[in-house]
């Protein structure tokens, strides 16, 4: 008899429905899947057999053909296990075929008849619902990922023989939900907070600037100086993820099974920190059928890149393009497929090998050509992407004694939210989400300077010597700087903040720029 | 082949055969040869038409007779059962491989042990 199951695969962020076929007849006994299964996908007739006898049935006699439609893409993962045991049993009137026209089923089967969670639901359920799905059977631990996809009925499926039980009308299951809207209402805590970090007013201020504007960030400071709390508490003070967002970034950990089961929708901004020796594939993403890479795993968040120069050449030029288009095209031999990357870039470093250049208490030991290679491995079109530089220097002896704590992450989010809803406003029309990714139309339109500030952009451009690029970067954190203080012009102090931010950076790796 | 285990394997098939008479099986036919292949026992056990692979040892082994059941016999007693169904022209029946396992323990008394559905094609 011929019975077919539909379940489905993903490719890259989108999913697509596969229909598992099973045919049977009878002779020698024996099953052979094809449609071009992976390693893992022809396991599944070692795992579905244990797994339908240790359910206390018998496996159904017979030849099996099992084939994955469409033909012509290749399957991969454990996540046909449970389609192909249901065909099985559908095929031996073992399971009725009721439910099996509009209902998806995926899962991984252990040997003793369990479903084991499996990768990529969310973004699964998504497109089978647009196909006209009714029902989606899922794991257990899986279903809560699911259940965000309202037009879906879902079945979490905790074993094979409860599931028959279902399937079969004998037994009830109840359809999992959640209340999107009151998972969502919830206000992130983070366990962090901005005020731990004692003094540091001036680069507080500059990562306020930057989370206000999606601006990315370079720290330059000795060892010890607050650099890496500073990064980690960058989260706190951005604005909440909307409902669209928060999803967009669910479907991202879905696929790479970051989602447990009790963390279902993803509402806090991603802070993502690899270390200096990830190659350039963890960072952009990629692989045989492509995954997402950290730039994508830190889409409406924030990316540190801890020590900066210590990361390979390759891995910080890679990040140029993520930078500027907001998302990555991996292109392989046998799909293509693109990541969003809409990210803040934050990164530290020490300002020489040593640490200590520039400190005041300690004097730095690196002879001049070893700061300069230090420096040199951050290239200029690099340093080009980034819009604030700023100077974290060591505290004194006074200041960490008695420095005040200063103000806390929730009172500068609320200041952060605002001007991001100027900003919502001016861009309401496109498709840009903050001042860092405004398109030079949008910079001639909104960044409207006064007379005096006019004449300080034009003194600076002149005795920095910045590039076109760098020019329009400091109109953008002027813009953001504005929208923090609530003007609709640039001023002359807007500006004057923006190209201090920028005149760091000139300063200092002066040697490359 | 030496002669002992020759006759060992004889034996153990007599045993075997017995046995699944008394199980109430309907013999069909013993020791059928292909080119490539042979099974030891055919037999019928209701719908199903079984190729049954007799092990005989003469001391307790470990591990299960499944286990000794490795790549190549299986690959002949699968030609042998094709062939099979090929020349008597059946198609319409459900089939199984079997192997039965027969040792004596120290004390000389038999054991005899049946596993269906043992092995399948790959």
């Amino acid at each position: 008899m011929f019975v077919k199951v539909k379940s489905a695969a993903l490719s890259g962020l989108k999913g697509y429905i596969v229909d598992v076929e099973v045919d049977t007849h009878k002779g020698l006994p024996g099953q052979s899947i094809v449609g071009l299964p992976d390693a893992a996908v022809k396991e599944s007739r070692d795992r579905v057999k244990a797994a339908v006898s240790n359910s206390g049935l018998d496996f159904p006699p017979g030849y099996f053909t099992i084939n994955l439609a469409p033909a012509d893409i290749k399957k991969e993962g454990p996540v046909y296990d449970l389609p192909i045991a249901v065909g099985i049993l559908a095929s031996h009137n073992i399971i009725r075929t009721t439910y099996l026209k509009d209902t998806i089923f995926l899962g991984e089967l252990s040997l003793d008849g369990a479903v084991r969670p499996v990768a990529g639901v969310l973004p699964i359920c998504i497109e089978a619902a647009k196909n006209g799905i009714k029902r989606a059977v899922v794991p257990k631990d899986n279903a809560s990922e699911a259940a965000l996809v309202n037009e879906l009925e879902i079945i979490p499926a905790e074993d094979l023989l409860g599931l028959i039980g279902f399937l079969n009308g004998e037994a009830e299951v109840k359809p999992h939900t959640v209340d999107i809207e009151e998972l969502f209402s919830k206000e992130p805590e983070y366990e962090l907070d901005l005020s731990e970090v004692k003094g540091q007013f001036h680069a507080k201020r500059a990562l306020e600037i930057a989370a206000a504007g999606g601006h990315n960030i370079l720290m330059i400071g000795p060892p010890g100086s607050g650099k890496t709390m500073l990064a980690k508490r960058l989260p706190t003070i951005m604005p909440p993820l909307s409902l669209g967002e928060a999803l967009e970034v669910t479907k991202l950990y879905s696929i790479t099974g970051f989602l447990s089961s009790r963390n279902t929708l993803v509402t806090k901004r991603p802070f993502r920190s690899p270390h200096h020796t990830t190659s350039d594939i963890g960072i952009v993403g990629g692989g045989r059928l492509p995954r997402p890479g950290e730039v994508s795993l830190a889409h409406f968040g924030v990316l540190f890149l801890d020590e900066f120069p210590e990361f390979s050449r390759d891995v910080l030029e890679v990040l140029r393009q993520p930078l500027e288009e907001n998302e990555v095209t991996i292109c392989r031999a046998l799909t293509s497929v693109t990541f969003p990357a809409e990210f803040m870039l934050v990164a530290a470093m020490n300002p020489c090998p040593c640490g200590n250049y520039g400190d005041r208490l300690r004097e730095c030991q690196c002879p001049s050509w070893k700061i300069q290679r230090y420096l040199q491995k951050l290239s200029g079109p690099l340093l080009d992407r980034i819009d604030i530089c700023i100077e974290v220097p060591r505290l004194g002896k006074e200041d960490l004694v008695s420095c005040p704590a200063g103000e806390t992450s929730s009172q500068i989010r609320q200041r952060v939210s605002k001007a991001r809803q100027r900003q919502r406003e001016r861009f309401s029309a496109s498709k840009i989400s903050s001042n860092a990714k405004m398109t030079p139309k949008y910079i001639k339109k909104c960044c409207l300077l006064e007379k005096p500030a006019e004449e300080l952009l034009k003194s600076a451009v002149l005795h920095l010597g910045m590039s076109g690029r760098a020019y329009d970067r400091v109109l953008k954190v002027a813009l953001t700087v504005a929208d923090l203080d609530g003007s609709q012009v640039i001023r002359e102090s807007h500006i004057a903040e923006a190209v201090q931010y920028r005149n760091i950076l000139i300063q200092k790796c002066s040697s490359i720029i | 082949m030496s002669i002992q285990s020759k006759r060992l394997g004889d034996e153990g098939e007599q045993i075997a055969y017995d046995h699944l008479l008394s199980l109430g099986w309907q013999m069909i036919e013993r020791n059928f040869h292909s080119s490539q292949g042979e099974v030891d026992i055919i037999a019928k056990d209701g719908q199903f038409l079984v190729f049954v692979e007799v092990k005989n040892y003469s001391f307790a082994s470990f591990g299960t007779p499944v286990g000794a059941v490795r790549a190549a016999k299986k690959k002949s007693i699968i030609h042998a059962a094709s062939t099979y169904l090929h020349k008597k022209n059946i198609s319409n029946v459900y089939c199984r491989f079997d192997v039965i396992s027969i040792y004596r323990n120290f004390e000389g008394k038999m054991n005899i042990e049946l596993y269906k559905d043992a092995f399948q094609m790959n």
